[in-house]
């Protein structure tokens, strides 16, 4: 029985609506999420159930036409939403690392991979400048896990004095970088270093966005459909790599995916979300065991597996919910065989049902 | 995004016109957009109504004969019908109170540059839309068939880009005349290349999108895919380059009447009455300056219109 | 027994130019020699990844694509040779479904005009208000409804403007359908109506469909028979329960342990592929899954194996593996 400790995020009722020409987008309507540390957690969805939203909500990265209207996001206590966006903008780069679909757009295309992981590990000289210092004490190269170990450790007064040259700082940025490549599993670091983004091949690019990710040393790591762009074989290399990263790696991690399958494969926790809701929240096991929310039981028997063999597949009558003009009370309620008064009236509050194991649905 | 599912539409043009409540909504937004419409409209007024307005017989003083005159130095008629800058022609206030004073015939310039606008923008009109359609078309065959006629396309289009608008213009006018229909035949002969480029590109992408795949596969003709198809989904910029052209037209137009192509010298048009104050920049400098200023105007509220149509019809920017 | 459709030895080539007088270097050998059949009123699934030829194969069957060398059959008529107007008839009998649901259907054409247009260029119809009905009649088959009918499609999600590519190729009566990838940009709810509505229409019109994709979910759901391919070539054709339960080609067998499967209790084997999917430029010598396969001998690098059949279940490979133990016979 492991001790309920404090979540590293929690987000608390979070409301988040966009401005468009058709109306208002009540995109989330009272998101509830907890992230532990070291832990996987899946947010699983379909399309407009705001799982983006939520995760872009997080890291202050919402385009111009949204508002937050309400709600908090607390990461180690502290509310990011009352934060500055100065403030935002350091605590994202030093806690948030996040990476998304697609590797081509998010890479600069005229620079050498090296010149862009390098730049990452750059942007944080202190910690290299510590590294160095910590590199010449150990009497051996320091690697990435010692790198991770030392955040977060203060510097003495004896080490911050140490005179440490711009050449050193920028060799130890370069054999992270390459001692990076090959904690992705990359082959051939140095030479992987020297090609251009287009040079690779796509799971080889997705691979160097999470080192670069992982180079700033992330509390939290957000995965925003990674492998939705991949072949189902590199799909596969990539999840095993993150199956992997998580003993490796000190980050908790957020993973976004509209695939069931593989939340299933790579998650601790599921959070299935619809409607801009969290509707229901527990470990992978129990939630595939034992599903409570009427959304959960249907979309796990509406995908094909290949583990059974139906005639027909059970579909989702209706559609998904226009957020301009949501149903009112709970979103699932007009497709919901189990819809009672009390459904139409006032959204019902995700609740510990079975122990760690959250549903938003007044059947419980 | 959806529509309300109460909204049924009976037929084709309600589709069409729910559609375009769209544009309308962008349109109204952006300011500039607004005023140049709003000016853009008060010249097509003035244009309809200007010969209600004012009599088109003043721009024709007695006993002038509307002959064309053939092609030597503008000054050199016969001596009856030289213009004669003494005082009291070119006046600003006179026996009569003339709001932009006389020009050098001694006519109301006011009145003048009324009878110019629809003379204008007519032909500025006939010309953009010769050379867009002329342009369009070769240039959309061109880039869906490709090849060969697409390549000799290309080279003669570089040609021509390779003068000045203006100084095409000029070779031209100077080889066909100078009746009206010549006039509008030079400039097209110019301005039809940007339109080629234009279409050109925007075919070559339309062809590789799937929904052409899907029509071929359907067992549509070529013609139907490019005529029906990729031509409507690529007109956006064309509509653009038109409006924006329009500008540019009755400039170059009224330049090239400014250097003595007119057919005319009594024609009131713009670039013409301009001319007559050509000399006398300081001590009649409203002769060249109201036209001048009419030209301005007109050219950049077609130019805001362009602007704005381009924001509008981004198609990153709609849906 | 014949198949409806019937592929020899198809091969779709594009040429590779460079410099200045554009001389041809070298080949992308997208498809490079598949034959199969497709029997009347079965889903024969074709799956594979990116740049095993599939989506080439689909269009080079319909002739969207020129095949550079192979000859196809349909229903006894030779599509590779058909003239320009036998191959028009033949579209009305043999239709397309594409991948992506924004980019398939012209944005400026309403619902109504994309259904009628089909008639119209095959002469189907006389008369405006008989095209409308039958739009009509076509919608409501797909589960849309009258309002639909003058709507653009932006207006539409992806799910429903699936169902009007799939009423747009129905418009004509179609025998057989290609469905490329129909379901890849869907969400899994309107997926699953999708899947269905396509299973309905097929046992009421009796259409035979060619399923092609890289979810190897929705093509177990779905196919008959499936066939797998790698870098332009068959590597595998059987029964969709051998397939899937017990393939003989080591990449059939990876791509079956590679499917993340939604179910955290099933006991799933560790087995990883190396490195990436080499290009169709470049194909290896032998047998193309050789620099990949944990099998590979020196005959597969010299090597390459032909489709052989046993039993209705066509391997390509030297070898017969026995997946648990590893062994490997001749």
């Amino acid at each position: 029985m492991k001790e309920k400790e404090d979540p590293v995020l929690e987000v608390k009722d979070l409301r988040v609506d966009f401005h468009t020409y058709r109306g208002e987008v009540k995109a989330l309507n009272g998101v509830a999420l907890k992230l532990y540390k070291r832990e996987v957690l899946s947010l699983v969805g379909e399309s407009g159930c705001g799982k983006s939203v939520t995760a872009l909500t997080i890291i202050n990265l919402l385009p111009e036409n949204a508002s937050v209207l309400g709600g908090e996001i607390l990461f180690k206590g502290i509310n990011l939403l009352k934060k500055s966006k100065e403030e935002m903008r350091v605590l994202r780069a030093e806690e948030f690392a996040s990476v998304f679909q697609d590797p081509m757009t998010f890479l600069n295309p005229v620079l050498t991979m090296g010149t862009q992981l390098e730049e990452v590990f750059m942007l944080d000289a202190e910690a290299l400048k510590q590294a160095v210092v910590k590199q010449k004490s150990l009497r051996r190269d320091l690697g990435y896990s010692d790198f991770l170990s030392l955040k977060g450790e203060h510097q003495s007064p004896s080490t911050s004095n140490v005179e440490v040259s711009k050449a050193e700082i920028k060799k130890m940025a370069k054999n992270l970088c390459v001692d990076i490549l090959r904690i992705v599993k990359l082959p051939d670091p140095e030479r992987i270093l020297k090609q251009y983004p287009f040079e690779l091949s796509g799971g080889m690019r997705q691979r160097c966005m999470i080192a670069m990710a992982l180079a700033r040393r992330p509390s939290v790591f957000i995965a925003d459909e990674i492998t939705t762009a991949l072949d189902v074989t590199i799909q596969a290399q990539i999840l095993h790599l993150m199956r992997e990263l998580r003993d490796t790696i000190d980050a908790s991690t957020l993973m976004i995916t509209h695939d069931l399958a593989v939340a299933a494969e790579i998650a601790d926790k599921i959070a299935v979300m619809y409607g801009g809701n969290v509707v229901e929240v527990a470990s992978t096991r129990e939630i595939f065991r034992n599903p409570l929310h009427p959304y959960t039981k249907m979309l796990m028997r509406a995908i094909p597996t290949v583990t059974r063999s139906v005639e027909k597949l059970e579909a989702i009558p209706g559609t998904v919910p226009d957020l301009i003009d949501p149903p009112p009370g709970c979103r699932f309620h007009p497709r919901c065989p189990s819809a009672m008064e009390k459904c139409n009236i006032e959204t019902p509050e995700l609740k510990e049902i079975v122990e760690n194991h959250e549903v938003a649905c007044y059947l419980y | 995004m959806q529509s309300r599912s109460s909204e049924v539409r009976k037929g084709e043009w309600e589709a069409r016109l729910a559609d375009m409540k769209y544009t309308l909504y962008l349109f109204r937004k952006n300011p500039l957009v607004m005023s140049g419409t709003i000016i853009s409209l008060f010249f097509i007024t003035l244009a309809l109504l200007a010969n209600i307005i004012v009599d088109p017989n003043l721009a024709y003083p007695e006993g002038y004969s509307n002959a064309i005159y053939p092609f030597e130095r503008k000054y050199m008629w016969s001596v009856d019908n030289m213009i004669n800058w003494g005082p009291g022609i070119a006046l600003y206030h006179g026996p009569e109170f003339f709001y932009l004073g006389t020009d050098g015939w001694g006519r109301d310039l006011l009145k003048m540059v009324v009878l110019a606008i629809p003379i204008d923008l007519y032909y500025a009109v006939i010309i953009t839309i010769g050379a867009a359609v002329f342009g369009t078309l070769l240039g959309a065959i061109a880039g869906y068939i490709g090849g060969v006629m697409d390549e000799a396309l290309l080279r003669i289009t570089d040609v021509f880009f390779a003068f000045p608008p203006l100084v095409l213009a000029l070779v031209f006018a100077a080889m066909f005349g100078r009746t009206l229909e010549t006039l509008v035949l030079s400039l097209v002969l110019v301005w039809w290349p940007p339109y080629v480029r234009l279409i050109r590109g925007q075919v070559l992408s339309e062809k590789e999108k799937p929904y052409v795949e899907a029509l071929r596969a359907l067992g549509a003709s070529h013609s139907r895919i490019l005529f029906r198809h990729v031509l409507l989904n690529s007109i956006y910029p064309i509509l653009v380059q038109v409006t924006m052209d329009f500008g540019g037209v009755i400039l170059t137009f009224s330049a090239l009447m400014f250097l003595g192509f007119s057919p005319s010298p009594a024609l009131p048009e713009l670039g013409n009455l301009a001319s007559d104050g050509y000399g006398h920049v300081f001590d009649a400098p409203w002769v060249i300056f109201f036209p001048g200023l009419t030209m301005l105007i007109i050219s950049l509220a077609f130019n805001l219109v362009g602007d704005g149509l381009r924001d509008i019809l981004d198609p990153r920017l709609r849906r | 027994m014949k198949g409806i459709l019937i592929v020899e030895n198809l091969k779709t080539w594009f040429p590779i130019k460079s410099g200045i007088i554009q001389r041809t270097v070298g080949y992308v050998k997208a498809v490079d020699g598949i034959s199969f059949n497709v029997f009347r009123g079965e889903t024969f699934g074709l799956v594979g990844e990116s740049g095993s030829g599939k989506t080439t194969a689909a269009r080079s069957i319909l002739r969207l694509i020129e095949p550079t060398a192979g000859e196809v059959y349909f229903d006894g008529v030779n599509v590779t040779k058909a003239s320009k107007r036998e191959l028009i008839k033949l579209r009305r009998r043999m239709q397309i479904i594409f991948q992506d649901p924004y980019a398939s259907l012209d944005p400026r054409q309403t619902v109504n005009s994309m259904l009628t247009e089909t008639m119209k260029i095959h002469g189907v119809i006389s008369g405006k208000s008989e095209a409308r009905d039958r739009a009509l009649e076509l919608l409501t088959k797909v589960g849309l409804s009258k309002e639909h009918l003058y709507r653009f499609p932006h207006e539409f999600s992806g799910g429903q403007r699936q169902r009007i590519a799939v009423a747009r190729a129905l418009a004509v009566n179609p025998d057989f359908l290609i469905l490329d990838e129909p379901t890849s940009f869907l969400d899994m709810s309107v997926q699953a109506s999708v899947l269905n509505l396509l299973k309905d229409l097929q046992k009421e019109f009796n259409l035979t469909y060619l399923f092609i994709t890289h979810n190897l979910a929705v093509v177990h759901h779905m196919s008959d028979r499936v066939g797998v391919m790698y870098l332009g070539k068959l590597v595998e054709v059987a029964d969709k329960n051998a397939v899937y339960t017990s393939p003989k080609h080591p990449y059939t067998f990876h791509l079956m342990a590679a499917i993340p499967v939604p179910d955290p209790e099933f006991e799933k084997e560790e087995v990883l592929l190396t490195g990436d999917v080499p290009s169709p430029v470049n194909v290896p010598s032998g047998c193309r899954f050789n620099t990949r396969c944990p099998y590979a001998t020196d005959r597969c690098k010299q090597e390459e194996p032909s489709l052989t059949e046993t039993d209705g279940h066509w391997v390509a490979c030297h070898y017969e593996i026995d997946f648990q133990s590893g062994e490997r016979r001749s």
